[in-house]
């Protein structure tokens, strides 16, 4: 019985040194971070203090990634925000030789192919950023809020499908989030579970 | 392997399927097929249709829950019939990880079947049958698919198995168990732990049937007591609390049941609730008894007779009663008031301490002697009635009323001093409502009597059989003595328990032997008796509990939790650990079978730097609602150590032998340099 508990207590220390990194909190200051963009530019997170900020974890071979640009949903939201003097991130965590991974020149075409907007596109194929902000999926979306506090972390919208029949039918969670947050009212559903591929890490 | 077996005999089916019409349909790394059980179909039963989902090696397809990431097959179903569709009987799934997250899903092919209802009146020839079917095909990368596939069947008389209905006998055996489980869950900071019984024991996985409970990429630890298992689990990022109950599949691969877990009931029972009205009940019937007392009822039936109520007014009538409530409520005051300074110089009134259990148990002999009329009071104030019936104004009514409550003592002290009793241990609330209780009790015979004289035919005659009652009442005090000196067992050890015997016998004696003697050896007797009686409870509160008969739970290192003994503690600069628990907590349980039971964590309480205080908060209790709150925590587990006066720290809630021993030294150290 005691060499049993021993085994579970070892089970249990193991459990619990991998969940230690919760370090983001929807509500609690979003964890800086600096990463290189199309342009070969240092992008920080607190050069935009004072605005909000989307992060939006992407892969542009993952089919819920394509579920919401070749319907022209992403970047919608893209235009219609950074208008609205929104800085908007996109973050490519996929590393090299994994699905999605791309160059700044492969990035910048598809954009201008997809019509997308985004501020930066920022590179992390280290995947330090998106295990720092426990980016799961792609999507997976963040709202940041001028005092640089966390303020949405989960899905874009509410139906977990790759049909982009179901955008219409769905909640907007990005679009609802951030619209609440602007005209200075709380979010309705500040945590979702993000759906969509994995985040093609290196490891 | 039988599942490998399954999967060539699945794979031998594709593109079988009777060419009825689009059965099949070919997406990137997967091929999906619709099959029927049966290809002719009666009305009035139920059949069974699929859809095989047979993916590429290494391809996967998904559960009703995918986990991390994916996305579960659906199917819409119609038909030009009226058919009732029923739900998915999901196969057992496996885990799969995927880079650093975990899906729930399939490996190689798998069929969904749906049963479905064909009604009696079904009146035509054919049924089509379609379904829009869209999918989700991983191996690291991830594939959606749509389908909507097809067919149509023969309706007859008979059922009549197709090609396919082995695929469908050998996918059941894949299915979970019929058996239904409940069980319990608890969300606590950064896990939730879910109680339940297996009817085998296994090692078991928990599949949440939501996405959004557990973390899927943690291991789950496993418990277990008995047949009672407890899964402690990370809690997912998105869970949000409430107080729905939870599904789960519980597979140890082979053998899977679907668990509903509803939330563990958190807090504390409120057993107060009941044991006031109880207790109230029984003050009011204690107050009634009183009144036939053999010193109290002569007195009452006389004023009974000579009582007329023609032109007393309702107040004067009321006076009685009021002077009853005033005498009772003075007295619990006062109780009070001695409870307050008691406790003030750390004094506790609490049934764990054995030097209250004795101190009662004489107590309760000391009442069937004085009902036996042997002892130092006894019924020598039978005359005392006399004042009860003189004058009939308010005032002399209302003084009436206390004279009835004071000098009916005599007979009334048996009673009292149970409720005094009560009142010592409970909080002021409570013992305010019980004296109030017996009061009402006490004064209700007489206020009737006074309010009219249609009461006055009911009251009983006083006669010998009051003394006889009066000998019955004996029988209930010493039953609870004999409870008492049970409870005194549990808290000591057999000698002990028999030396209690031996006291309470010579207690019972002396006071005999006191009743029957006269003048100074009178008051020696009684004054022996009542330093024997001191003697006994101090002696009582020394005594250890013998090892045999307590298990672990009451292993003498543990010392129950008060405010004054942690205060005390710490103003000695020691080292005390602090655990609150319940017996109704399941997380708090997992941490006593993992790492208190640790023989480390045992060796670390149990040596004299160390004070291990343990607070259980099965049942209300005001001062652990206290420390609670000072931690800002609604419930248990809470568990925090303290070095002296300075230190503390607060312990996550679920604990390892390791986090308790750093914790201990830690403190130690902090001592050290302080």
């Amino acid at each position: 019985m005691v060499k049993h508990s021993a085994i579970l207590t070892v089970i249990l220390s193991l459990a619990l040194s991998l969940s230690v990194h919760a370090n983001v909190k929807v509500d609690q200051p979003a964890p800086d971070f600096e990463l290189v963009n199309e342009a070969g530019n240092t992008v920080k997170l607190s050069d935009y203090q004072g605005k909000y900020v989307v992060l939006e974890w992407t892969n542009h071979l993952c089919p819920y990634v394509q579920k919401h640009y070749d319907s022209g949903n992403m970047p919608q939201l893209q235009s219609k925000y950074t208008q609205k003097d929104v800085i908007w991130l996109q973050v490519i965590s996929s590393a090299e030789g994994k699905q999605g991974h791309v160059d700044a020149e492969k990035a910048m075409a598809l954009n201008a192919e997809r019509k997308a907007s985004p501020t930066h596109i920022l590179f992390d194929s280290e995947g330090e950023v998106g295990k720092l902000y426990r980016a799961k999926t792609t999507p997976h979306m963040y709202i940041i809020n001028p005092e640089g506090d966390l303020k949405y972390a989960g899905a874009i919208d509410s139906i977990k499908s790759a049909n982009p029949a179901d955008i219409d039918k769905a909640t907007n969670y990005l679009d609802v989030s951030l619209t609440s947050l602007m005209a200075g009212e709380e979010i309705e559903n500040k945590l979702t579970a993000p759906y969509g591929c994995s985040v093609k890490y290196k490891s | 392997m039988r599942l490998a077996a399954l999967l060539v005999f699945i794979l031998s089916f594709i593109g079988v399927s009777n060419a009825f019409e689009n059965t099949t349909a070919t997406g990137p790394h997967i091929e999906v097929s619709l099959h029927s059980e049966n290809q002719i179909w009666h009305p009035g039963s139920e059949q069974w249709i699929g859809i095989l989902l047979a993916p590429e090696p290494e391809w996967h397809t998904y559960w009703q829950n995918p986990g991390d990431s994916g996305e579960a097959p659906s199917i819409n179903w119609s038909s030009d019939a009226n058919l009732g569709f029923g739900d998915i009987q999901w196969p057992i799934p496996k885990a799969i990880p995927v880079a650093h997250l975990v899906n729930y899903g399939y490996e190689g092919a798998n069929l969904l079947m749906v049963p479905v209802q064909v009604p009696e009146n079904l009146n035509q020839e054919n049924i089509t049958i379609e379904a829009s079917l869209s999918w989700l095909v991983c191996k690291e990368d991830c594939i959606p698919g749509w389908a909507d596939l097809k067919f149509t069947l023969p309706v007859s008389t008979q059922s009549q198995p197709s090609d396919s209905k082995r695929l469908f006998e050998e996918q059941r055996k894949t299915l979970p168990d019929a058996q239904l489980l409940n069980g319990k869950f608890e969300v606590t900071e950064q896990h939730i732990t879910v109680e339940f019984e297996p009817p085998v024991s296994s090692n078991w996985t928990l599949f949440p049937l939501r996405s959004d409970v557990v973390q899927h990429n943690q291991p789950q630890q496993q418990v277990s007591d008995n047949k009672q298992v407890t899964s402690v689990i990370p809690v997912s990022d998105y869970f949000i609390a409430n107080n729905d109950s939870l599904r789960f599949l519980i597979s140890d691969g082979n053998t899977a049941y679907y668990l509903t877990a509803n939330a563990n009931a958190i807090g504390p029972v409120n057993s107060d609730d009941f044991n006031l009205w109880l207790l109230v009940a029984m003050a009011f019937v204690g107050g009634l008894i009183l009144n036939i007392m053999p010193c109290v009822l002569p007195v009452l039936s006389f004023k009974a007779l000579s009582l007329s109520d023609t032109h007393m007014s309702l107040t004067k009538k009321l006076g009685y009663l009021a002077g009853v409530l005033f005498s009772f409520n003075v007295f619990a005051a006062m109780i009070i008031a001695m409870k307050e300074s008691g406790s003030a110089v750390g004094w506790g009134f609490h049934m764990q301490e054995p030097g209250v259990i004795v101190a009662l148990s004489f107590l309760f002999v000391y009442i069937t002697l004085s009902l036996l009329d042997i002892g130092p009071t006894g019924a020598k104030f039978s005359g005392i009635g006399q004042s009860l019936i003189k004058g009939d104004n308010f005032t002399s009514q209302f003084f009436t009323g206390v004279l009835a409550a004071v000098v009916a003592s005599p007979c009334t002290a048996p009673f009292m001093a149970a409720a005094l009793g009560i009142a010592l241990l409970s909080d002021n609330f409570t013992a305010i409502v019980i004296f109030n209780a017996l009061a009402l009790g006490f004064a209700l015979p007489m206020t009737l009597l006074m309010l009219s004289k249609f009461f006055r035919q009911w009251l009983p005659k006083p006669g010998e059989w009051m003394n006889q009652f009066k000998i019955f009442l004996t029988f209930p005090m010493l039953a609870t003595v004999v409870w008492l000196v049970w409870v005194f067992l549990g808290q000591s050890n057999s000698s002990a328990q028999f030396a209690l015997m031996i006291a309470l016998l010579l207690f019972a004696l002396l006071l005999w032997l006191a009743s029957i003697s006269k003048g100074i050896m009178q008051g020696l007797l009684q004054l022996s008796a009542v330093s024997f009686l001191v003697i006994c409870v101090y002696l009582s509160t020394s005594v250890t509990p013998s090892a045999s008969i307590n298990d672990a739970n009451q292993a003498s290192y543990k010392q129950v939790y008060t405010t004054e003994s942690l205060q005390s503690l710490r103003r000695e600069d020691q080292v005390v650990l602090v655990n609150m628990t319940a017996d109704w907590c399941i997380t708090c349980k997992v941490n006593e079978q993992v790492a208190f039971a640790d023989q480390e964590v045992q060796a670390a309480l149990q040596s004299e730097s160390v004070n291990y205080l343990v607070g259980d908060w099965t049942n209300k209790n005001g001062e652990i609602l206290n420390f609670l709150q000072q931690y800002q925590r609604s419930g248990v587990p809470l568990y925090v150590i303290y070095a002296g006066d300075t230190y503390e720290k607060v312990l996550p809630q679920i604990l390892t032998a390791d986090m308790v021993i750093e914790a201990i030294n830690q403190a130690k150290k902090e001592i050290d340099h302080g």
